[in-house]
């Protein structure tokens, strides 16, 4: 099709426009010689100069140009561009731990300052609008993150040994991994244990409607009690249980740690859960239930054959909520001895060292995302009839 | 064959169909009218056991439908319905199969039948198969809707409707589809509508439905010449009826033969009904026809006179 001159993509514009007065008013990174005392702030011109300035807001202003008139031509060169801004951040990050931090202190660390996370952020939209525009597939834009990340990784293991998220990182690797491995064991058997009990629970309602009313009273009710409320509510039965029953003692139940937290998460991830899989299945068409049962399908088979494979799709998006959302509250579980990544964040908070609170929070939010794109796929994979 | 004898469904205080008594012989195709509310799809879904009778017998082939497990009898029975109640998982070639695949046939057989029954259905093979609902049109789905009800050779169809979501023109291409099938097939067939032309068209035994009870049963002719009372005659189309029962006659019921006279201009074919011809003299402005055979060739002829004398209602 002839392309009419577009008019200019405005999110893009906002996008960058945002990013460049952060680039170049706030700190980029902060340099301390040692981890107590509070670090110096340095904006982008320091470290680079202004020749490496100006060199860094090449590629942005020539976004800028490319979104006036974004014919796909160019915001494909737009999309190659802001991926490239991605996978340099780490690089320049390096050249201003070379820059900055004395190597005589082997104590000295660079922190990370707003200028470059208000950056990485735009960046990130910046991309994802690009995504869009471009109708590229969900799993290609994922693939077009693993440029920035491999940099990252490459940067990390070279270069970057200075930054003060790798330095703490450095302290406690045989703890990050414990941490990350108990989240997700956490994580996981909320969300199986839900699965279970929410899929009975839905498929009791169902037959039983006088049971739904009551199921979804005391399931809303759950949901609105903050989560450390409940986690105190639990630790007194559950200590007063561990110390009559020799075998929950035996398992390691006690009124703090993983069993009062695994049972408040189910609780959270429950609603969602069967909330998600009672509407599913209560929607399926109920023409199709009744083709299939006239045409001599028995019970078990319009369950199996029509009614799950047609209710998955939303059942999975309960999944994927609940997933996510365990996924957050996990880290408060660390307040009740639960361990998690939630660990380093109280720990981070308590010490008033931010970087600590990072090597909690970033891969949380990497989990809750991945989580979040992983189901998603596979939702719509398994939409019925193929992809929509 | 399906004998229905003093059967009644109560739901709860409400009676859905009161005591009635249906017969429909093997090879028949019965078409149940009436108010939406009358309880024809009730009366329908009571012969494949989708809702229990409450009072009555209910027999097919002399046996009661009770003496069979609900699969068995349902398997042996096509069922078509008017949302089509395709599975939107399974392509168009699985939901054919449905019925064969619950009976255990053998693969290659259940898609010989299935590539047999979409051929017979006006579904190319090639372009159909692999579809799945989504992809089909109205009048498609349709088709595949009955082209499953069909898969098992299945001696009876209940049918609920199948056309009632559908345009017009597909809905009289189908309708008569169905005729042609029926012609080949000799099924038994229950039909539920709302529209009475396509009963009038399609049915061997109307039955006239009315509150759950039956008002009126037999040949269509014989509901359009002797209504029991108001209200078949009205829902029979009131003073419409002349022009519906002239729609079930051919013309070579009441054409007379070629007379020494000049053929007149205006053409009609044998088999036209008498609707179609009186149609023709309107719009031609003309008072005689020719009737022409399959050929073309005329076989007689047709006056206004004789076309309004034949229907006697003296
Ligand atoms: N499962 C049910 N529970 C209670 N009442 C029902 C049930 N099914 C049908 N009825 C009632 O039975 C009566 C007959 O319903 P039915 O579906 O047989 O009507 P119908 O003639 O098919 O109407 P329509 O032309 O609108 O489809 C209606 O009054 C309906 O409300
Ligand atoms: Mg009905």
């Amino acid at each position: 099709m002839p392309e009419e001159t577009p008019r200019p993509n405005i999110v893009l514009w906002s996008l960058l426009l945002a990013a460049l007065p952060a680039w170049l008013g706030l700190d980029a990174v902060s340099v301390a010689p040692n981890r107590i005392v509070p670090g110096s702030g340095h904006s982008a011109a320091e470290v680079a100069g202004l020749p490496g300035l100006v060199a860094s807001l090449v590629p942005a202003l020539a976004v800028l140009w490319l979104a006036w008139r974004p014919t796909r031509e160019r915001l494909r060169l737009a999309l190659g561009l802001v991926v490239a801004m991605l996978a340099a951040l780490p690089a320049w990050l390096a050249l201003a731990a070379a820059e900055l931090v004395d190597p005589a202190l082997p104590q000295a660390r660079m922190g990370i300052g707003g200028g470059v996370w208000v950056g990485l952020f735009l960046l990130l939209l910046a991309l994802i609008e690009l995504r869009t525009r471009l109708t590229l597939s969900r799993p290609l834009g994922w693939a077009l993150l693993l440029v920035p990340l491999a940099s990252l990784a490459l940067c990390l293991s070279l270069w970057l040994e200075p930054l003060a998220l790798r330095r703490e990182y450095a302290g406690r690797s045989q703890q990050f991994l414990a941490a990350i491995g108990e989240h997700l064991l956490l994580v996981g058997s909320a969300v199986g244990l839900s699965l279970v009990i929410g899929v009975g629970l839905a498929l009791a309602m169902r037959r039983w409607p006088r049971a739904r009313e009551l199921g979804f009273a005391v399931l809303n009710f759950l949901q609105t009690i903050p989560s450390l409320a409940l986690f105190g509510l639990l630790l007194a039965p559950l200590a007063w249980l561990s110390a009559r029953v020799d075998w929950l003692a035996a398992l390691g139940v006690s009124g703090i740690g993983w069993a009062p937290a695994l049972l408040a998460l189910v609780g959270y991830s429950l609603l969602p859960m069967v909330r998600n899989t009672y509407v599913a299945l209560e929607e399926v068409d109920p023409g199709v239930v009744d083709a299939a049962r006239g045409m001599g399908m028995s019970r078990g088979q319009v369950f199996r054959q029509v009614r799950l494979p047609l209710a998955l799709p939303v059942i999975l998006e309960g999944i994927r909520i609940t997933s996510v959302q365990a996924i957050g509250l996990t880290a408060v579980a660390a307040l009740i001895g639960a361990g998690g990544l939630g660990t380093f964040i109280f720990q981070g908070l308590g010490q008033a060292a931010m970087d600590l609170v990072l090597l909690g929070a970033l891969p949380i939010l990497v989990m809750a995302l991945a989580a979040d794109a992983l189901l998603g796929a596979l939702t719509d994979l398994l939409r019925p009839g193929g992809a929509t | 064959m399906i004998d229905l004898i003093h059967v009644t469904k109560r739901f709860g205080a409400t009676t859905a169909v009161d005591d009635i008594s249906l017969s429909v012989a093997q090879g028949e195709l019965c078409v149940l009218v009436g108010t939406s509310g009358c309880g024809k799809s009730t009366t329908l879904r009571m012969i494949n056991r989708l809702i229990e009778h409450s009072d009555g017998e209910i027999h097919i082939d002399g046996q009661q439908i009770r003496a069979f497990r609900e699969e068995t009898l349902r398997r042996r029975m096509g069922y078509a319905i008017q949302s089509t109640g395709l599975f939107p998982h399974w392509t168009v070639a699985r939901n054919i199969g449905l019925v064969p695949r619950l009976l255990k046939w053998p693969q290659a057989r259940i898609r010989e039948r299935v590539e047999e029954l979409m051929t017979l259905l006006g579904l190319p093979v090639s372009e159909f198969a692999d579809k799945y609902p989504r992809q089909l049109s109205g009048g498609q789905a349709q088709r595949v809707g009955v082209a499953r009800a069909l898969a098992a050779d299945p001696d009876i169809l209940l049918m609920d409707e199948p056309f009632g979501a559908l345009d017009p023109i597909t809905r009289e291409t189908l309708q008569e589809e169905l005729r042609a099938l029926q012609g080949r097939l000799h099924k038994t067939i229950v039909f539920v509508t709302h529209d009475m032309d396509e009963a009038l068209r399609l049915a061997d035994r109307l039955v006239v439905m009315d509150q759950g009870r039956i008002k009126q049963q037999g040949h269509p002719l014989e509901l359009l010449r002797e209504p029991a009372d108001a209200f078949v005659e009205s829902l029979l189309g009131g003073e419409d009826r002349g022009l519906k029962e002239a729609a079930l006659l051919p013309v070579s019921e009441r054409m007379l033969p070629l007379s020494p006279r000049l053929l007149a201009r205006e053409r009609v074919a044998h088999d036209a009904s008498l609707r179609e011809a009186l149609s023709i003299m309107l719009w031609r402005h003309a008072e005689r026809l020719t009737v022409v055979d399959d050929e073309d060739l005329p076989i007689g002829e047709l006056s206004l006179r004789r076309l309004v004398g034949a229907k006697a209602h003296e």
